[in-house]
């Protein structure tokens, strides 16, 4: 090909010979210095300047003599610059590799040209996700579930790892298996399959005592994980018209029509801006508004109180359920549990948008209370199902009790007629199958059942959603408009956006599930890799071959969402804890049976791993006065960073402020005007007639602004304050048609915006 | 079809293209094949209408100045070596860029370098200072026709105000600098040249 000139074998030549001209024109300045030293005494300088100048010329003399007087010197030098250079190249060509494993990057490029950055987002959010979902899988996967399988007993041979014969005959139905009972009960995807045995195979691998660390675990990584990508991100507001001039054009976009809604998009995001200028200087004072913003939040309250009580009742009749015959259970009531709580996260929501249309909110702030009210009732959710299931525990219990007194009476009798029939020392174990074994309600399981139903139903909504409230849209707006009296495409109902705060709530909420899930079943983490994997493909299908692009600019930063994630999986390290504080394990299931409290795995390695030094050391250490002390203290130290935080905070306020009235008191007594509130002023026209703000609208501008319903409309239709300002996508640019591109030039105001290029099969 | 020779890279300008820009031999290479594959008219040289095909740049309201911005004054043709010139300036800046002459001037893809490139694109008439009526036809460019003029005229003036420290109701490329500190321009003005 053109230009290709011999590039391999001369790379090599290329270097040395590169090193070589290095050393030439080190020489050449040497030779300088030394001449230059020769004469320093001869010129006309201060002797202070003479013996600098000296002492710097000498360093340097010294410093490359050695390279370059020797002949071994030489060569020396050259290897480490022909090293360096090799370590470069190499380190280049494996930075090229490392690029070309990064996943789903040309997918999510190709969603970013076409939607913008802010969907984009999104997208880069769930693959980051998936990383780290893939860390955690690893580290469960490698040091629980391979040891299990690998060195532990295998199927079969113990009770709890069996399909008991009571429930044999059913094992292998579908219907039971769906419900992950059965075969799916009993295998390592829950907690119940995993042995006590304190060490296991040759390699004498401590099980249990990894299970307990490694479920600690998964929370300390996500932890470091989430904290490590928790950047700073100040909102600035200082230079806010000029960075929309100067940095509002979003280059990643490539498609003509995601250019069109960036146009739109900018145009919003300059009118919104002035309204926050606006905003600025006013103080609401309003008691009617104050009055009804208590009363929305009392609303929310009363809301959450009830899903949470919702989602309790829901899970004492699933109980009911689960004690009745299964023949008698619909599957919609075997399955109830799992779709109230799927749809009260999908049907709640837009009650708490409408109940926001009452507190009168600017847009963003509004979109604020929107998001953390949405967390809340996630969390409200996943704390209530919890506790509810954690109430049922002690039922169990009190079962496991009458099991247990059974079981030794059981063998008792056998033992005792094995003893008065035989009299060698042999003393066989009574000859139970271990499918006969009557095993206890394992609870720890029960649990992980539960909430790996949840995770599938969750993906089954999220599928059924995009199907429906997207691809099915999306066929029946751009196929029945040939035929239907309105136009679908421009009002109702139109083609979808893509929601991304609720897309993210979602995946947020579905992690907190997997983080509190996974202690109780390891198998939950396989699941959700498969969800993340399935989503991203699903998702970016029908994000481009469905959705259209914002027309509304988005405000959400990412930085907000990680807060979200932060506080999620702190919500979600309570509950385990909960489980691992105060419930005792299973006597017969888990790794942790026949101990009085989970933790006492930790207890019992001291004591018998450990040196008599480290015994005693710990148990000063956990002396309970110690700990109150050591968390007194780091309460403490937390605390004072607050404060000394809030204190940078405040001088970092007040000093900007400063700044401002100095620059625009600099400015008047320039300019000789009493204020620059002119400017104010006429901002103030730029306002259109229908805003938050009652502000005295010129006609003028009003009616440039408002929207007359003749001219085509966005295809999203003209609701929302700030839509009525745009009325047609911008006409021919300034610029000449360009050669090549066939985009349509001049829209006439009377043709209806049609968006037939969107769909793409 | 004028003399093929010319149009092969030698080894001495790549040499020399290396220096100048810091870029890499093979990223060199690399480049100059997409030269070549814009170069429809197989000339050595690139003229506007190569540079409109890309589509990212026809759609950019900035696309025509930033067009511009890779010919040299008055010249309807750049040749390679401008346009390795202009695409230095989008080298990402690396940390242990040893400058190994530290008399030499500050390489092309400096943050200085980078934000005088953004602040040419503005500054039309190259007097170190974007004026309002600058200002008004950047905005003109990006919001079409559906704003009228004095608003456009106060959004204008609103930014200067903002802006201007020394009340010459302009902005000055240090004024530019201080707009753009909080800005990540090291990140957002580099692209990532496969070696």
């Amino acid at each position: 090909s053109l230009g290709r000139t011999s590039t391999s074998s001369s790379e090599e030549s290329d270097e040395e010979s590169v090193a070589e001209m290095e050393a030439a024109r080190l020489k050449e300045e040497l030779e300088e210095k030394k001449k230059f030293i020769a004469s320093l005494k001869s010129r006309p300088w201060r002797m202070n300047r003479k013996l600098k100048c000296l002492k710097d010329a000498q360093q340097f003399v010294e410093k490359f003599e050695g390279y370059l007087g020797k002949g071994k010197g030489q060569t020396l030098y050259i290897l480490k610059v022909t090293m360096s250079k090799k370590w470069n190249k190499f380190n280049r060509a494996f930075k090229n590799i490392m690029t070309a494993f990064i996943p789903w990057e040309k997918r999510i490029k190709e969603v970013e040209s076409h939607f913008g950055a802010s969907v984009g987002s999104y997208f880069i959010f769930l693959r980051w996700l998936y990383g780290m979902n893939l860390m955690l899988f690893v580290l469960v996967f490698g040091l629980v579930v391979l040891p299990e399988v690998l060195l532990g007993a295998p199927y079969g041979t113990i009770p709890r790892k069996i399909v008991p014969n009571s429930e044999k005959d059913k094992a292998m139905d579908v219907a039971i298996l769906l419900e992950f009972e059965g075969y799916f009960k009993y295998s390592p995807l829950f907690y119940g399959y995993y042995n006590n045995q304190r060490t296991v195979g040759f390699l004498h691998y401590r099980l249990p005592l990894a299970y307990f660390l490694v479920g600690i675990g998964t929370f300390v990584y996500s932890l470091i994980a989430v904290v490590r990508r928790y950047a700073n991100n100040s909102e600035e507001r200082e230079f806010a018209f000029s960075w929309i001039l100067f940095t509002s054009w979003d280059f990643l976009i490539g498609n003509s029509e995601a250019a069109d809604s960036k146009f739109a998009a900018i145009i919003t995001n300059i009118k919104e801006s002035i309204v926050d200028e606006e905003d600025k200087k006013r103080c609401e004072n309003v008691h009617a508004r104050r009055c009804l913003r208590v009363l929305a939040n009392l609303i929310t309250f009363l809301c959450l109180c009830g899903s949470g009580y919702l989602i309790y009742y829901v899970v004492k009749r699933s109980v009911v359920f689960a004690a009745m015959d299964k023949d008698k259970v619909t599957w919609m009531e075997k399955n109830e549990l799992e779709l109230v709580v799927s749809l009260l996260g999908v049907a709640v929501p837009p009650l708490f948008e409408g109940i926001s249309e009452m507190e009168e909110f600017h847009p963003r702030v509004a979109l604020k209370w929107q998001l953390w009210r949405i967390l809340a009732l996630f969390i409200a959710n996943l704390y209530s199902l919890t506790f509810a299931l954690y109430d049922e525990v002690p039922l169990k219990f009190e079962k496991e009790n009458a099991i247990k007194n059974a079981t030794m009476w059981a063998m008792k009798e056998n033992y005792g007629n094995g003893t008065m029939l035989s009299n060698s020392s042999a003393v066989a174990q009574p000859a139970l199958h271990p499918a006969d074994v009557m095993q206890g309600p394992c609870w720890e399981t029960g649990i992980g059942i539960e909430f790996m139903k949840l995770t599938v139903s969750n993906i089954e909504l999220a599928y059924l959603t995009i199907l429906f409230s997207d691809f099915l849209r999306a066929l029946l707006v751009r196929y029945l408009n040939y035929c239907w009296c309105w136009d679908l495409e421009a009002g109702f109902p139109s083609y979808g956006e893509f929601d991304i705060s609720g897309n993210v709530l979602t995946i947020l909420f579905s992690q907190a599930v997997i983080w509190v899930g996974t202690f109780f079943s390891p198998g939950l983490l396989g699941v959700n890799m498969i969800r993340l994997v399935t989503s991203m493909y699903i998702q970016s299908w029908a994000v481009m071959c469905c959705n259209i692009p914002h027309s509304k600019p988005f405000r959400i930063s990412s930085h907000f969402y990680k807060v979200l994630l932060f506080i999620m999986l702190c919500a979600s390290i309570i509950p385990v804890l909960y489980a691992i504080m105060v419930f005792p394990p299973s006597f017969d299931c888990g790794p942790f049976s026949e101990k009085q409290k989970m933790y006492d795995i930790i207890t019992e390695t001291i004591e018998k791993d450990f040196s008599a030094f480290w015994v005693t050391f710990f148990s000063y250490a956990l002396n309970p006065g110690v700990v109150v002390l050591v968390v007194i203290l780091m309460v403490l130290v937390i605390y004072y960073l607050k404060i000394v935080s809030k204190s940078y905070q405040k001088t970092n306020a007040d000093l900007r402020k400063k700044l401002r009235m100095r620059r625009e008191e600099e400015k008047n007594q320039m300019n000789n005007k009493d204020s620059s509130n002119h400017i104010m002023k006429d901002l103030e026209e730029l306002l259109p007639k229908k805003t938050v703000i009652q502000l005295s609208t010129k006609d003028k501008m009003g009616e440039s602004l408002k929207l007359s319903p003749k001219n085509g409309t966005m295809a999203n239709g003209a609701d929302g304050r700030f839509r009525n300002a745009v009325t047609r996508p911008p006409g021919p640019r300034m610029v000449g048609h360009l050669p090549g591109m066939p985009r349509l030039q001049i829209v006439s105001p009377g043709s209806a915006r049609g968006r037939g290029q969107v769909i793409r099969w | 079809m004028g003399s093929r020779a010319s149009t092969l890279l030698r080894e001495e300008e790549i040499e020399e293209i290396k220096k100048e820009t810091g870029f890499s031999h093979s990223q060199i290479t690399r480049l100059y094949s997409r030269f070549t594959s814009l170069d429809k008219g197989e000339n050595g040289t690139l003229s506007r209408e190569d540079f409109q095909r890309i589509p990212e740049l026809a759609i950019n309201p900035l696309g025509d100045r930033i067009i511009n911005a890779f010919f040299p004054e008055g010249e309807d043709q750049v040749n390679f070596r401008g346009f390795m010139r202009t695409l230095a300036h989008f080298r990402p800046i690396e940390d242990n860029e040893k400058n190994k002459d530290p008399t030499a001037s500050e390489p092309l893809n400096s943050r200085n370098n980078k934000l005088r490139f953004a602040f040419r694109l503005y500054d039309l008439d190259r007097d170190d200072k974007i004026s309002r009526d600058e200002l008004l036809q950047v905005l003109r460019m990006m919001v079409g026709v559906n704003i009228s003029d004095e608003q456009l005229g106060s959004i204008a003036d609103r930014t200067i105000q903002e802006a201007d420290q020394n009340g010459d109701n302009s902005i000055s490329f240090n004024e530019f600098i201080k707009v753009l500190e909080k800005v990540d321009v090291e990140q957002k003005m580099s692209i990532r040249f496969l070696h």
